[in-house]
């Protein structure tokens, strides 16, 4: 069982005539917490009341003004000092083309936050509950009467003095009206439990919503963002071939541009005899030849070409390059086994391209110079 | 009231007879309560085929794209756009009404503002569709936002589409806002009314706990002007901005400074149109012929001879223009307008926008309601129409006669024009349905014997 | 510091070494071993858990796989050495899509050919093909091929077979043949290579009953005849184009369809090159219908080719007798003295000033001029061009090296009584080897009459056609990218095809399944005709040519070069016989003339099924997907009909209904229609597109003249709709006329005017100004230039662009639409009057504005300027609002208003082999997409790439534009505009350079050359 407390006396009038002359002896009559209330603004209301100005005019020029300089300083930022781009010519900060999203920016923020700003700072929203609500009195102002209401909390609240003046001032239908303490509540609600429920059902709601649309929804066919493309790609498998790669050997006996057949299959006699070094042993030559070397060769044969690599003993112990051999032979020779292998080594041909491979031995030839150099070198 | 008592330097009342606050109250709140009449069903069932023509249609553009709309090279823009413009356009006279008649003072606004707005609302999110439909890649509209996408890349601040994706977007927020703000007192005046539990809950949930205290009227009214004053700039905003999608190009025909101006008029005229078809049904419909009254109609109607004349005067700016400027592409894209494939469309769009509406300069067709209706239907074909010569004619022939391209609208085009409107009708019929066609407690303010006789 | 940290992985170790050293111990960080211990770990082995995690993976992924696999990679497992992958291979060949065999670059990436290029080696075509050779790598790909041996409909049986069985039945047949003496009947088109035509000879000896049938839909026949009526021999020289000063052209397409088209728009291009000289050539053209020649000519006239004799008798008449110039020895024939070319002239109403220059041209330039006829017109009139020619002294102008040819046409004689044969069961087998008679014979021979009455017949083709649909066996044959060959059109150039990819489907090469034949069962083997071409060069070729090398070096550095040059063989100069003139007369007759002339891209229908090609717009009309019936206007006014209305043209042998469509500059009384068009069973592409006027052809017009006169027409009911990629524009209507020179897009001038004062382009100086500062572009900076003097209108720019780009076919009805999607067009414009109407040509793409007007209005940036000055367009940013397009002053971009592949025939172009000819550097575009020229900035890319490789700065002649690149006629300059010594810097200040609609002020950076016309006037009109 709840328990009535008194919120206040209430009074009703017929006419605008009335009720602001009533607002006015209220007034002068020294109370405080007192309340019109009208089915719609009756003109000198506010000064009967002795109400001050409302200050929303204020909270909206600080939230335009908040507006424009955030949206002008954002697309600074952003075509100035994030990504700027050369667009039909026009410099990167072309201002005039930022009014009119200035503007509405402005005005979005300064008319949307002030009605927010009236609702929640204003009208306590959420909080929508009020002693007066569901009141036969709140039924008839909201129609047709005028009423007024003075508050028990008021300093020099008196029910039987307060009902008196409603009287005396003209006022009809005068009575008390209650309330439950439990209901008593004029805090803001934001944090209520069920207010941030419903938000986070909304929040999930929509994210849920979010999360379908963009994650699946979009993918679906028929929306198509190219990311499968009608072309292959290299290393691509392909379903047209029975074996499914995508990638096809050129045919056999045929040559593509700059790609004529090794002449010497198989005779390494005629490599020898027949291939010249195209290349001449210039700072590029043997930069690249380094750079390949290193890449290439340099795991088996180390990296001064002396068979001391990191992979000795995994293998047959590839041979050192400073061998009276390998010295003495030909450029062609050794382009040869680059090119065919040679024992436990595979052919490099198709890492490495001709060029690379010439260059690889003029490097070659520097590493034996430089292990094995003479007096004169030093020259 | 007869036509020949009318005395124009008098204000008039703004409601007909003298009705007390609670005949207010049960007049406007009567359609609310009563279960909707057989002629409404009908009328919504032929609105709501129309409408699922248009789902039908956007569906199928959905899956096949854009190739089933006439669109081609180099015509790219034709019925979407077109109706975008028309259907902002319409969207004007709500918060014209709103905002800038009310900043003027007009108290006649009264009866017609809440239903305009509602039609605002309506209109642009008519508008709105089609802007969307009309991206070839539909599932894409968040690139139109400003998030740096995975490369870093932002949107173009120079595009006039982005432009307007901010001012469309603005202007049905606010006027959504400016709507809702409206509402409030006669939510809680409905709550207070109904004996229905459900619709209980759902008045007290959006009336915010409204108790008509006067210190709440105090900052209502401050926020209703300060909503009303950022909303005029909007709203003149608006249509500059769409007219900006054309004016800022180099299309012969599109390129002109003329075109804010021109446009904002026309898309007044154009909503004004609306809004007097429309309000001509609803006060039939629901006995609200004492408050909005004819005299309401035949000022909308001196608005649109307003309007209209502006409207015919940028059509004959544009041509001396063409013609003076002396440049041969503006010269051709005007002979070609007037003479050129697209002729009918041009001739259509100035019989209806400019010799029509001359009619209401006569007192008796201005208050003449089939003659007004009539008009007004002329009105808005001829407002299609403009934006179809605008879009149509200067992209079908420009600068390379190479490249001259006709555009003819299919099955989908005009399905999807279709359904915006079934979408605009179904919604309005919702609405007055469910909340209250004029706004109440202003209603209440003006009515004779409203307000303190001393003030 | 300790001693023994040298090395130290960050400076925590270097300074906080303990912290290290236990982060060390534990390996992982703080957090991740807490829950990481070994005893409470499961049973389960890191095995066993990764089978589990792929399993549900699996699970998952085929669960909920919204979005197709994008990662699978498929590496090779033992990389050719040829191959990088990302990186292309180009191979040297040889094109079959005509009789010119074009030497070829093929371009692969992985092992698969996906764009053709000229072979810059080869002598003839120099590095250039044309739109066929370039859109001709789709057939490689067509979905429509055959995929393996199948029975045809009068085998009585259906289904497929195999080769083994295939083979076991026609050798069997064969040899039954060869038993029963019946006709083995090979029917083929003429062949051009020297191996080929080895096998048919040993196909020959083997079945001693074989008979070789050639014939080709459109030849030289007349050309040849006349030649050795004139001369006694059929092998024509070339020509010295470059020597020719005045060209005079009757009837003859030499710029567009006749001839060795390459090599022509090359060499005549170059004698109208205003880098090198202003001596420009002049060219007149006097012909019936419009085609490519006439749109480039100086003067061009327009005559009933049924009048082309007479007007030669007067020509004749006019200079060796009136002027008495040139230097022919023998008498003027008696029917020429007395032709007057001024009441020629009258006669035909041309206009005489023009005549007279014409007369004066050639009787000023003895021994450097060239006449020439073109291959519709009959034997007599080429005759006359001989005796022309000869009296002119321009066999001067006749090279040495001339035309080679493996087969000699089938007379009309040759090919009925093959028919008849058939009809009466004499022929045993017969064998059409790539060939479609039913389709491409005159009508009137009733060869799919004769067919059905074969026993047996196989067709050898790459997809199902008209004639296969009639044979019992049809086998498939290799696409020629698949194949082995060497061709041989002109005495010392050889030219060598070679495979580029294995054989997609189960195909055999044609000379393969022949050879197979001869030789016995199962004798076939990949290798097979590799091995003969390898063996004939080696025995019989290669010891003519003399070559110090071995046979093995010389064939491997053949193939890679793609051409062997050999010596010419010393032939004497053939003798003109002068009487061969003595009998021929112009002849009046009455009726419609009718000419049946070669089309432009899809050759006699071999092309039907290649989409790229069917919507390559016409050259002149644009017209796509269609042939039709050209008329002048005063004989539509005749006839009482309109663009679209339909025609019925009798003959005496046939007659057909064709659609009409009025051509400004067509000669009156005279109706020219395409042939190749009109195809029932080409795929589900080239089915039903155009009429097939096969019947309006005559058996003797196989090897000879295709302008028929008499020919009845009348309008016929029923509308066709024909469409264009450009809207026709009434020559008449002011409103519109000539719009092109008033808005300054096409700037033409004379090469008088020129002279006289080089900068008359420019005297109007516009004053064009930016309110903020321009946009500064160091570095490499792209600009092209295109010169309208060399540009012919070929449209192999729009080919090469089609293929390099993955440009999407749309089909007629989406053209009819205005949807066509080709990147780079050619726009054409009419001036003057529909009866002589002056042509321009200009190739269109987008123009890469530096104030580029369709960025401005994109809302999401999709497409913008890069670094380099490209303007860019970002695919996968665009959303499609279209904006740009309209925003675009040139209307080049394009829109993917559907899915084009889809789209398109039930998905036809969605199939998978499709997917393997696309450029795997271009995005392949979605629905939705705006898409444009973007100066084959993949190209770019990969020369930056290449320079970056070489640690060299890009240079702007590293770069090719894919039309660049194709252009025959080298009108199109691209490069670095940064660059003051570059070519295209040259371009951009030269004084005829001007740029499209600059009062936009845009500021395009494609820079066109204005036009100049060769005439005698200073003024133009």
């Amino acid at each position: 069982m709840n328990e009535k407390h008194l919120f206040a006396v209430t009074a009703l009038f017929d006419t605008p005539d009335e009720i602001i002359h009533a607002a006015h002896e209220t007034t002068s009559a020294g109370y405080t917490r007192f309340d019109i209330n009208t089915p719609y603004p009756v003109h000198g209301m506010d000064k009967a009341m002795g109400l001050k100005q409302s200050r929303l005019g204020v909270f909206a020029l600080v939230f335009g003004l908040l507006g424009a300089t955030s949206s002008v300083l954002f697309m600074t930022w952003v075509t100035l000092i994030d990504y700027p781009l050369v667009i039909g010519g026009k410099p990167f900060w072309s201002w005039p083309a930022f009014v009119p999203v200035a503007f509405e920016i402005t005005v979005l923020l300064a008319s949307v936050l002030s009605v927010v700003t009236m609702i929640v700072l204003y009208f306590k929203f959420p909080n929508n509950s009020h002693p007066l609500h569901d009141t036969p009195y709140m039924k008839k102002v909201s129609s047709n009467k005028f009423g007024i209401c003075i508050q028990a909390d008021d300093p020099t609240f008196n029910q039987k003095a307060v009902e008196e003046f409603l009287a005396k001032v003209g006022g009809k239908e005068i009575g008390p009206v209650f309330f439950d303490l439990e209901d008593l509540d004029h805090g803001q609600h934001i944090f209520d439990p069920k207010f941030i429920g419903v938000l986070a059902l909304t929040a999930i709601l929509v994210s849920g919503g979010t999360y379908f649309t963009f994650n699946k929804l979009l993918y679906m066919e028929p929306f198509s963002w190219m990311s499968a493309q009608a072309k292959l790609k290299a290393q691509r498998p392909s379903d047209l071939f029975t074996d499914g790669i995508g990638m096809r050997r050129p045919v056999e006996g045929t040559v593509a541009r700059g790609f004529l057949p090794y002449p010497f299959k198989g005779k390494p006699d005629e490599a020898a005899k027949n291939l010249v070094n195209p290349l001449l042993p210039t700072k590029e030559v043997i930069d690249r030849g380094k750079t390949k070397f290193l890449t290439y060769c340099s795991p088996c044969h180390g990296n001064f070409a002396r068979g001391d690599s990191r992979l000795a003993g995994q293998f047959p112990n590839p041979p050192t390059l400073h061998s009276d051999k390998v010295r003495n032979w030909p450029d062609g020779s050794i382009y040869h086994v680059i090119t065919e292998g040679q024992n436990v080594m595979p052919s490099y041909a198709s890492q490495i391209s001709r060029d690379d491979r010439w260059a690889i031995i003029q490097y070659i030839r520097v590493l034996q110079r430089a292990h094995n150099a003479k007096e004169s070198d030093l020259k | 009231m007869s036509t020949a008592a009318l005395d124009y330097t008098r204000e008039l009342p703004v409601v007909e007879g003298s009705p007390t606050a609670a005949e207010v109250d049960a007049t406007i709140a009567a359609p609310l309560d009563q279960f909707p009449s057989r002629m409404w069903w009908i009328i919504f069932s032929i609105a709501l085929s129309f409408f699922s023509i248009g789902v039908f249609c956007i569906g199928m553009t959905l899956y096949k794209g854009l190739g089933l709309w006439g669109v081609n090279q180099p015509v790219s823009w034709g019925f979407d756009i077109v109706n975008f413009v028309f259907w902002v356009g319409i969207g004007h006279a709500g918060t014209l009404i709103s905002a800038i008649l009310f900043l003027l003072r007009q108290r006649w606004r009264t009866g017609i503002a809440r239903f305009a707005e509602a039609m605002t609302i309506f209109a642009v999110m008519c508008a709105g569709l089609f802007p969307l439909l009309h991206t070839g890649r539909e599932w894409l509209p968040m690139y139109l936002s400003p998030y740096p996408n995975q490369h870093g890349l932002w949107v173009n601040f120079t595009s006039p589409l982005l432009w307007d994706v901010f001012a469309v977007s603005t202007y049905f927020t606010v006027s959504l806002v400016f709507w809702y703000v409206g509402l409030i007192p006669d939510l809680a005046t409905l709550r207070d009314r109904t004996t229905n539990k459900i619709k209980k809950v759902i008045y007290s949930l959006f009336s915010l706990g409204w108790r008509h205290s006067n210190r709440h009227w105090q900052h209502y009214e401050r926020a209703y002007l300060i909503l009303a004053g950022f909303a005029t700039p909007l709203v003149l905003s608006v249509h500059t901005i769409v007219s900006f999608d054309f004016a800022v190009s180099v299309i012969p025909g599109w390129h002109t400074t003329i075109f804010p101006p021109y446009f904002v008029a026309g898309a007044v005229f154009s909503g004004f149109a609306m809004v007097q078809n429309v309000l001509i049904f609803v006060r039939q419909a629901f006995n609200l012929k004492h408050i909005i009254t004819l005299d309401h109609l035949e000022k909308m109607n001196k608005v649109m001879i307003l309007t209209g004349s502006m409207v015919g005067y940028a059509y004959a700016m544009e041509m001396f223009i063409a013609w003076y400027g002396g440049n041969q592409f503006e010269r051709f894209v005007f002979l070609n307008r007037a003479l050129g494939p697209y002729a009918w469309a041009y001739w259509t769009m100035v019989s209806c926008n400019v010799i029509f509406p001359q009619l209401f300069w006569f007192k008796k067709i201005r208050r003449s309601i089939p003659a007004m209706f009539i008009i007004g239907i002329t009105v808005n074909i001829g407002m299609w129409f403009e934006r179809f010569v605008i879009i149509v004619t200067s992209l079908s022939r420009d600068f390379l006669p190479s490249s001259w391209g006709h555009y003819t609208p299919t099955f989908y085009d005009v399905g999807i024009l279709l359904g915006s409107f079934g979408l605009f009708f179904t919604l309005i019929l919702i609405f007055v349905r469910v909340l209250p066609v004029v706004s109440i407690s202003e209603l209440k303010a003006v009515i004779e014997g409203g307000q303190p006789s001393k003030h | 510091m300790s001693n023994e940290s040298k090395y130290w992985k960050s400076l925590r170790e270097l300074h906080d070494k303990d912290a290290v050293g236990e982060l060390k111990a534990h390996e992982f960080m703080d957090g991740v071993t807490d829950d990481f211990k070994m005893s409470e770990l499961s049973g389960m082995s890191r095995k066993q858990f990764l089978a589990l995690l792929t399993a549900s993976a699996a699970f998952a992924a085929a669960g909920c796989s919204n979005y197709r696999d994008r990662g699978e990679i498929v590496p090779y497992t033992r990389k050719p050495e040829e191959v990088t992958p990302g990186v292309p291979n180009f191979y040297a060949s040889t094109c079959t899509g005509c009789e010119q065999s074009c030497g070829i670059l093929v371009k692969t990436r992985e092992g698969r050919p996906i764009k053709l290029d000229g072979n810059p080696d080869h002598p003839i075509n120099q590095g250039k093909i044309c739109a066929t050779g370039q859109g001709s790598v789709l057939n490689l790909y067509d979905p429509n091929r055959l995929r393996g041996p199948e029975y045809g409909s009068s085998s009585g049986k259906s289904g497929t077979l195999t080769w083994k069985q295939a083979d076991a039945d026609i050798t069997r047949l064969l040899d039954e043949c060869a038993k029963t003496t019946k006709e083995i009947a090979l029917v083929l088109h003429s062949v051009h290579s020297p191996t080929a035509a080895k096998v048919l000879s040993d196909v020959s000896a083997k079945y001693p009953t074989t008979r070789l049938y050639v014939y080709d839909l459109f030849n030289d026949a007349n050309r040849r005849r006349a030649w050795q009526l004139s001369y006694g021999s059929t092998e024509i020289p070339s020509i010295s184009w470059e020597k020719a000063k005045i060209v005079l052209a009757l009837e003859s397409d030499f710029l567009g369809t006749e001839g060795m088209t390459i090599e022509q728009v090359r060499r005549f291009t170059n004698g109208r090159d205003i880098m090198k000289s202003k001596d420009f050539n002049r060219l007149y053209c006097i012909e019936g219908a419009m085609s490519l020649t006439g749109a480039n000519a100086d003067y061009r006239l327009r005559l009933n080719p049924s009048q082309q004799l007479g007007l030669l008798l007067a020509l004749i008449n006019e200079i060796g007798l009136v002027r008495k110039k040139g230097s022919l020895k023998g008498t003027i024939p008696v029917q020429a003295s007395g032709a007057s070319l001024l009441q020629f002239a009258n006669q035909h109403s041309l206009p005489v000033e023009v005549l007279n220059h014409l007369a004066d041209d050639l009787s000023a330039n003895v021994g450097r001029s060239i006449v020439l006829a073109g291959d519709v017109l009959p034997v007599e009139v080429h005759v006359a061009v001989n005796y022309l020619n000869e009296m002119l002294g321009n066999s001067a102008l006749y090279e040495e090296k001339k035309s080679v040819s493996y087969s000699d046409h089938s007379t009309p004689s040759q090919l009925e009584s093959l028919v008849a044969r058939m009809k009466s069961g004499q022929v045993g087998v017969v064998v059409h080897v790539g060939t479609n008679p039913v389709f491409q014979l005159p009508k009137e021979f009733g060869y799919e009459e004769a067919l059905k009455r074969v026993a047996v017949s196989i067709s050898l083709v790459e997809s199902t056609d008209e004639t296969s649909r009639f044979c019992a066996y049809v086998l498939p044959a290799n696409h020629a990218l698949e194949s082995w060959g060497d061709f041989n059109v002109r005495t010392g150039v050889y030219s060598f095809q070679q495979p580029v990819i294995a054989p997609l489907y189960d195909t055999r090469q044609k000379e393969a399944v022949l050879l197979s034949w001869i030789q016995g069962k199962d004798s076939f083997h990949e290798t097979l005709y590799h091995e003969y071409l390898m063996t004939h060069w080696e025995k019989t070729i290669f010891p003519t040519l003399n070559r110090s090398v071995d046979f093995k070096s010389f064939w491997y550095a053949s193939l890679h070069d793609g051409v062997v040059a050999a010596s010419d063989h010393s032939t004497e100069p053939s003798r003109f016989k002068s009487d061969s003139l003595s009998t021929a007369i112009p002849v009046a007759t009455d009726g419609y003339v009718i000419g049946l002339t070669r089309n432009f891209y899809i050759s006699d229908g071999t092309f039907a099924n290649n989409g790229w090609l069917q919507e390559l717009p016409h050259p002149i009309s644009k017209v796509v997907w269609d042939n039709y019936a050209s008329i002048s206007t005063r004989t539509a006014k005749e006839l009482g009909v309109d663009n679209n209305d339909r025609v019925e043209i009798s003959l005496p042998h046939g007659k057909q209904t064709v659609p009409v469509f009025i051509q400004p500059g067509q000669a009156d009384g005279y109706v020219s229609i395409e042939m190749g068009y009109g195809r029932t069973n080409a795929g589900p592409i080239g089915s039903d597109v155009g009429v097939d006027v096969g019947g309006l052809l005559s058996k003797a017009s196989i090897a000879g003249a295709r302008v028929v006169p008499g020919a009845k027409i009348v309008k016929a009911s029923g509308q066709y709709e024909l469409v264009t990629t450009q809207e026709h524009h009434s020559l008449d209507d002011t409103f519109v006329k000539e719009l092109h020179l008033k808005r300054e897009i096409i700037r033409e001038g004379t090469l008088r005017q020129y002279e006289k004062d080089p900068t008359f382009l420019h005297h109007e100086k516009k004053e064009l100004f930016n309110i903020a500062h321009d946009v500064e572009y160091n570095g490499v900076k792209w600009a092209m230039s295109i010169d309208l003097n060399k540009c012919t209108g070929c449209n192999a720019c729009v080919a090469g662009c089609n293929v390099e780009n993955n440009i999407p076919v749309v089909g007629k009805e989406q053209v009819q639409r205005g949807r066509e999607m080709q990147w780079i067009r050619l726009d054409r414009y009419y001036a003057g009057t529909p009866d002589n109407p002056s042509l321009s040509h200009q190739p269109m793409l987008c123009q890469h504005c530096d104030n580029a007007p369709c960025e401005n209005v994109c809302p999401v940036v999709a497409t913008n300027h890069s670094p380099d000055g490209l303007n860019q367009m970002v695919y996968n940013r665009c959303v499609g609002t279209k904006y740009c397009s309209n925003n675009c002053p040139y209307k080049v971009r394009r829109f993917n208003f559907f899915n084009w592949r889809d789209n398109l025939a039930e998905g036809y172009y969605e199939q998978e082999p499709i997917s393997l000819m696309h450029n795997p550097e271009v995005t392949v575009r979605s629905r939705g997409v705006m898409e444009k020229c973007t100066f084959c900035v993949q190209r770019i890319a990969d020369a930056r790439q290449h320079a970056t490789e070489q640690g060299r700065p890009l240079k702007g002649s590293d770069v090719k534009t894919a039309c660049q690149e194709a252009c025959p006629a080298t009108a199109i300059v691209f490069g670095d505009m940064n660059d003051p010594k570059s070519d295209i810097s040259l371009y951009r200040a030269h004084d005829l350079g001007y740029h499209v609609l600059e009062d936009t002020n845009a500021r395009p950076n494609v820079t066109y050359l204005a036009k100049l016309r060769n005439i005698h006037s200073e003024n133009l009109t």
